[in-house]
């Protein structure tokens, strides 16, 4: 017995946010709490809506943060990998979700607090050189230019995929879906190992993006 | 009373050079002379009184300052000349001088001393004072005759005791604000320390100011409807009566009854999004990660990612293809012509040698004495069909380069042959081959 307000998949996919959640998801977006009645019409419609998905060779994931979003595995649906920029932005925002000075401000941080973690985590060099591979040398001032374009670019596809909300094009509300991020940290297992499993799972892929696209990876699907 | 205009009013504060310049010792000063008035209820305090007072916070504030008279002399003028001190006597030099604080230093000290946040109880007796305020004026209203009387019963009471226990509700608004504030700074500094033992403390925390902005915006949504009503009912009869200025302080009295009604909403909103944010990072954060450990491991990810890379796959299905709409396709004529015989037999024609009758004709020309381009062309050209004159007028000017010597001018001028030609004209300076 369920309580669900679905007893059909039909009468899921009748549902008007249908449409909306299932773009959503097939974009990959994460839907969480904060997106209101998406979050809780997939909550409703989950038990028919997962078997849907597996037939497009998807798993319709729900994390115990609160969010879902669709992994694809087979080769009908296409997946993307995220870009270095992206991961770069993603964990440190992360970290600054983990943050009890967060808190303070309702999960509100400012752009500069974002750039200002990165580079004092990861160094300017780093940074920098991992933003921009194919670049030996490089003007400080240029490279600062880049490093902050390819920062907001980087957020701009996270807010996209739900990780992250920009508010007023200057601060960014996190959303609990960037623990995604820590995945491979959550565990109490070696990070390798707990990498291995992310990987078997078709959650994340290991070395260097395949292909570079500004910013963005798109994988052909396996 | 209309409200003063903003522009003008910063253009006078600036023009008048108003600025405040208090020191600790200052603060402490008039915060001393505050509580003295307040626990003897003096309203002045005699020169003496001053001095006593400032050398005893001088003790306390800078202990061991030299010459500490000299100090509270030059600390009275200093806030003399920033309206914080005012002497009241009116005895000039003739005898000590009496002071009394300014309002402006009284706000000054009451920011500071004062605890006004809204509470339950402090909410309450202020919404209670003000209802039965609002009833009386109400009652005074119905009563009053002649503009006169209601300016004194009805326009003074609601600006002065009215307006200050609406002001007091926001001034106790903006208190709990900053109490708030206090406590979300108190939330992550607790955390930051504790971490997980501090968990209870910070739903604690949470619950009560969620409990007390609750009761408040209950007391301020079922109180401000009732003082709207009353407001809107003296509004009513000032209208009948004609009275405008009673009308717009009604009217002002009501946007800022509505502005602390809306105060409560917004303030409860914006806490309960809070709330939950919280709940949500105690429960999946901190209760999942008691030792912290989770952070630190992030950060190591984090710090080594460069050289042990892996990327996150997310669904990326492209968007549908939209197709251009269907349009009936329009069969275009195959371009033809009607089939005929084009074949003709050839005809027989006269033989023509324009050529050379248009040199002999120019030779003709020169010989009777033309010596320009222009009179030879002019000869020649009637003697010629009309459609033929313009290729005939290139053809005579190219016999008559051949055939005479010609002399052209740096600057050739135009000149008009028949009526439809203009050539640049040439001189002919020899006739060796015409002659």
């Amino acid at each position: 017995v369920t309580d669900s307000t679905f007893h059909t998949l039909e009468a899921a996919i009748g549902d008007e946010h249908f449409p909306e959640v299932d773009l959503m998801l097939r974009r990959g977006r994460h839907i969480g709490r904060d997106d209101g009645t998406a979050y809780d019409y997939l909550v409703d419609a989950q038990a028919l809506l997962e078997p849907f998905y597996r037939r497009f060779g998807c798993e319709l994931v729900q994390q115990s943060d609160g969010y879902f979003y669709l992994l694809p595995s087979g080769d009908r649906l296409g997946r993307r990998q995220l870009s270095a920029g992206e991961m770069l932005v993603g964990q440190t925002l992360a970290l600054l979700y983990l943050d009890p000075a967060t808190l303070q401000h309702g999960g509100l941080v400012g752009r500069e607090v974002l750039l200002q973690r990165l580079s004092g985590l990861l160094g300017t060099d780093v940074l920098v050189r991992t933003l921009n591979p194919r670049k030996r040398k490089y003007d400080e001032r240029v490279a600062a230019e880049t490093v902050r374009a390819q920062v907001g670019e980087a957020l701009r596809r996270l807010a996209d995929l739900g990780f992250v909300d920009i508010v007023d094009g200057v601060q960014l509300r996190l959303r609990p879906a960037l623990m995604r991020f820590a995945d491979p940290v959550r565990g109490l297992q070696d990070l390798n190992g707990a990498l291995e499993r992310l990987v078997a799972r078709g959650e994340a892929l290991l070395g260097e993006a395949s292909t570079e696209d500004d910013g963005a990876n798109d994988e052909e699907p396996a | 009373m209309t409200s003063p205009d903003p522009s003008r009013t910063i253009a006078s504060l600036a023009r008048d050079q108003v600025n405040l310049d208090l020191k600790t010792v200052d603060l402490c000063f008039l915060a001393g002379l505050y509580l003295r008035a307040d626990k003897a209820a003096l309203a002045s305090f005699e020169e003496d009184m001053l001095v006593d007072m400032f050398e005893q916070v001088c003790d306390v504030v800078e202990p061991g300052a030299d010459n500490p008279r000299k100090r509270a002399t030059h600390a009275i003028q200093r806030l003399r000349e920033q309206r914080m001190l005012a002497r009241v006597d009116g005895a000039g030099i003739v005898r000590a001088g009496e002071y009394a604080l300014t309002r402006l230093a009284g706000a000054v000290i009451e920011y500071f001393l004062a605890d006004e946040a809204l509470t339950r109880e402090s909410l309450t007796l202020l919404t209670g004072t003000l209802r039965a305020q609002l009833a009386e004026v109400l009652a005074a209203a119905k009563k009053v005759d002649g503009e006169e009387a209601w300016r004194r019963n009805v326009v003074g009471p609601l600006r002065v005791t009215v307006g200050d226990l609406v002001a007091g509700i926001e001034r106790r608004q903006r208190g709990l604000d900053a109490q708030q504030e206090e406590v979300q700074a108190e939330i992550a500094t607790m955390l930051s320390a504790d971490w997980f033992s501090a968990v209870d403390r910070c739903e604690a925390l949470l619950d009560t100011t969620a409990n007390t902005l609750r009761e408040l915006n209950e007391i301020l949504l079922r109180d401000t409807n009732h003082f709207v009503a009353l407001l809107q009912e003296i509004q009513t009869l000032a209208i009948t009566a004609e009275i405008t200025e009673a009308n717009e302080t009604v009217q002002r009295v009501i946007e800022h009854v509505d502005r602390i009604a809306a105060w409560g909403g917004a303030r409860q909103r914006a806490w309960s999004e809070y709330y939950q944010y919280v709940h949500r990072y105690l429960r999946d954060v901190v209760r999942l990660d008691p030792d912290r450990a989770l952070s630190q491991r992030l950060r190591d990810q984090l710090a080594a990612w460069s050289s042990r890379r892996f990327h996150l796959l997310v669904a990326d299905a492209s968007s549908i293809r939209l197709l251009r709409q269907l349009e009936a396709r329009v069969e275009l004529p195959m371009v033809a012509r009607p089939r005929a015989d084009r074949e003709f037999a050839p005809e027989w024609m006269d033989a023509e040698n324009a050529l050379a009758d248009i040199e002999a004709m120019v030779v003709e020309a020169v010989r009777e004495g033309a010596h320009t381009l222009v009179d030879v062309t002019s000869r020649v050209l009637p003697a010629l069909p009309n459609s033929t004159h313009y290729a005939a007028t290139g053809r005579v000017a190219d016999a008559l380069a051949r055939l005479a010597a010609v002399h052209a001018e740096r600057e050739r001028p135009w000149a008009r042959v028949q009526e439809r030609l203009e050539i640049e004209d040439w001189t002919v300076s020899g006739r060796e081959g015409v002659s």
